[in-house]
């Protein structure tokens, strides 16, 4: 099949498939006891341990509502150090730009770039420009990498989660996702949707300040939360109940994935965290993370269950039990 | 739960009577029913079939083969819903082409191909205008826009059927049909009606929440169990027993009845449409002399006898082994409404 002999974009899904491309190709080559399946690698360093992260930026549109291409990139690598438990310290940004592309629309973007910066404490250190013919690249793809400190008493990771544990999101979900997909106006349907696209050390910060032992943070991007807890319940050879009356939904996100058919927790976020807390601190980690502005909306959606194992399961509106499906290709490219 | 679920859920839950097959024909009942849980909350003698409702599904591969033949050999930019790209031909996929250079174009509506043609007068545009009553009206709406805006460069390659013959043809596989709210939207239930009168056939027309799918079972719970044929509209805030008039109309203008191959049940007489012969020249087969394709069939896919409540998807050997969603061999498994793909993603063996 074509499928595996060339790359489809269904392998830059962030699913199964690119989980598939990672492991055949990338891993089989790079693998050494220092590469990572989480946000961010854990290196213990002298002095500590300090997370390492990077991420490649492309998408399409390069500015909508709520965000941009630059302030993506910022928030990307931030939250995938935060998701380890890493206060973001350093950035490098590299830019590949499209021969014409308008000089002044560069200065806007580094400027927002700096903003979105300043915001989260984090000081872009080191960069790189490639120009590359018209029409080798769109626009300006950007690639951010960034290095955390790991505060001492955290230790996360997907494999940690456990039977009994309660399961968080930091705020209503999916509306990057349906930003973009809105922006690109294909399907003709108006909606006021604004991209979740924000930062998150402040979140973390203050869940981990009332509840160290977190056992997993990660941040739903590409993939939305479907594919999250996917992830986890895989990783930690659990099963994930959610109830599909606490998840917290936009109605404008509502409304669009009932007109085309898709599902919110499958849409992409860029500024949500899921995080898997031991049951009896569950409700103080809501409390102290409703704090921060960008989690006002955060509930708790489940719970990690025994039996079910990698797999995630919904109870419905009526009562009813069924399987979340698990993550498939191809919904939009180009989300991040 | 409002008073009307909690009153359904009641009647199911106190059924104890002998078991009632019930056929789904409609790929939105196939998805909404495994999402929503309903056949955790459906008693154990009520079993739901997934019938040919999935118009991704009964799609043949001989019509797979055409669309890619237009493509490679014509070079004609085709338009299509998404669902249909990875949908395996005998040979290959439209995706298949589309990595060897074949430009297809994915869009949400025939009007959006309509335009894509009136913006790209230097290509040919087809678009594959497959569908049940509820899309058809859209692929003649874009025909006549494009006949009014002058687009000469746009044609449609139709494998359109419609639920009539169907009804019929699987009249003998169930106790009653959960009917397309859908459908019925545009045709009315005149026909529902006849089928209980004079066919013996049963049915319900139902909506696609969890309450409007709970309200169809109750009834159908109930009726069989008075032991007559019956119809119930249980969806009248959208069906009515006219449907749509000016939808239909518009069809007959453009359409003519036709005998029409569904995938793995074969040819039911009066199941399809065509354009009418004074519409030839927005027909692709006959615009491009599109020549008659003999598809090899897998022989150990069961889609056909899925799609007639037979067997079920897990009975099929292929079934989550060499047919996956990524891999699709039956047309079933591609599309997320396909009953196979929907067995396949929510997990068929814990759903029942």
């Amino acid at each position: 099949m074509d499928n595996e002999k060339f790359v489809t974009l269904a392998h830059g899904a962030g699913g199964r498939q690119t989980g598939a491309l990672i492991g055949n190709i990338f891993r089989k080559y790079f693998d050494n006891p220092d590469l990572t399946a989480d946000d961010a690698a854990v290196l213990p360093l002298d002095g500590g341990r300090y997370a390492f992260s990077t991420d490649g930026f492309i998408v399409s549109p390069a500015v909508f509502p709520g965000g941009n291409i630059v302030k993506l990139s910022i928030c990307g690598t931030v939250n995938d150090l935060a998701c380890m438990g890493a206060e973001p310290l350093y950035l490098s940004c590299a830019f590949v730009i499209e021969e014409g592309f308008p000089m002044d629309t560069l200065e806007q973007l580094a400027q927002s770039m700096a903003e979105t910066a300043a915001e989260t404490g984090v000081r872009i250190v080191a960069g790189d420009t490639k120009v590359a013919g018209k029409g080798q690249v769109d626009g300006v793809f950007i690639t951010t990498t960034g290095v955390g400190r790991i505060r001492e008493d955290v230790s996360t990771s997907g494999a940690l989660a456990q039977p009994g544990d309660a399961v968080l999101v930091s705020g209503d979900i999916g509306r990057h996702g349906c930003t973009i997909l809105l922006a690109r106006d294909e399907f003709g349907i108006d909606a006021d949707v604004t991209s979740d696209c924000a930062p998150l050390w402040g979140t973390v910060k203050a869940a981990l300040d009332v509840c160290p032992e977190i056992h997993v943070i990660r941040d739903a991007t590409r993939g939305g939360v479907g594919t999250v807890l996917y992830e986890i319940a895989e990783q930690s050879g659990t099963g994930i109940n959610i109830e599909e009356e606490k998840l917290p939904v936009q109605d404008a996100v509502q409304g669009v994935c009932g007109m085309l058919g898709l599902s919110p927790l499958y849409l992409a976020c860029e500024g949500r965290m899921v995080m898997v807390v031991p049951q009896d601190r569950a409700e103080q980690v809501l409390e102290a993370i409703r704090q921060i502005p960008y989690s006002k909306e955060a509930a708790i959606i489940g719970h990690v269950t025994e039996d079910m194992p990698g797999r995630v399961t919904v109870t419905t509106e009526i009562g009813g039990k069924t399987l979340l499906p698990p993550p498939r290709g191809e919904l939009l490219p180009r989300i991040c | 739960m409002n008073a009307q679920t909690e009153l359904a859920r009641k009647i199911l839950s106190e059924y104890d009577g002998p078991p009632i097959r019930v056929m789904e024909v409609c790929g939105t009942h196939t998805h909404e029913i495994f999402r929503l849980g309903i056949r955790s909350v459906l008693p154990k003698q009520l079993e739901v079939i997934s019938g040919p409702g999935c118009p991704v599904c009964v799609t043949p591969a001989e019509y797979i083969d055409e669309a890619v033949w237009l493509a490679l050999e014509k070079n004609v930019t085709i338009c299509t819903f998404g669902d249909l790209v990875r949908v395996p031909g005998s040979r290959s996929s439209l995706a298949d082409a589309r990595s060897r250079g074949a430009r297809i174009q994915v869009v949400y509506a025939p009007e959006d191909a309509m335009r894509y043609a009136g913006e790209h007068p230097e290509e040919e545009v087809v678009f594959l205008s497959v569908g049940f009553e509820t899309t058809t009206p859209a692929s003649c709406l874009a025909l006549q826009k494009a006949e009014e805006a002058g687009i000469t460069n746009f044609s449609l390659l139709t494998a359109n059927k419609t639920m009539p013959g169907a009804y019929l043809a699987m009249g003998d596989s169930a106790d009653a049909f959960l009917y397309p709210g859908h459908v019925h939207a545009i045709i009315g239930t005149g026909l529902c009606e006849q089928l209980a009168a004079e066919n013996g056939i049963s049915g319900v027309a139902a909506g696609f929440t969890a309450s409007d799918l709970l309200l169809a079972f109750a009834l159908i719970v109930k009726k069989t169990q008075e032991g007559k044929p019956f119809f119930v509209n249980a969806y009248p805030r959208v069906v009515t027993r006219e449907g749509s008039p000016a939808a239909v109309r518009l069809v007959e203008e453009w359409m003519e009845p036709c005998d029409s191959e569904w995938r793995g049940i074969g040819i039911i007489p009066d199941s399809g449409l065509q354009l009418k012969k004074k519409r030839d020249v927005y027909d692709a087969r006959i615009r491009f002399g599109i020549p008659k394709m003999d598809a090899a069939r897998p022989t150990a896919c069961r889609c056909g006898e899925v799609l007639q409540g037979i067997c079920r998807p897990t009975d099929c050997k292929l079934f989550g082994k060499a047919c996956v969603p990524d891999h699709p061999v039956g047309a079933c498994m591609v599309s997320g409404e396909g009953a196979c793909s929907a067995y396949y993603q929510y997990g068929g063996y814990i759903n029942g």
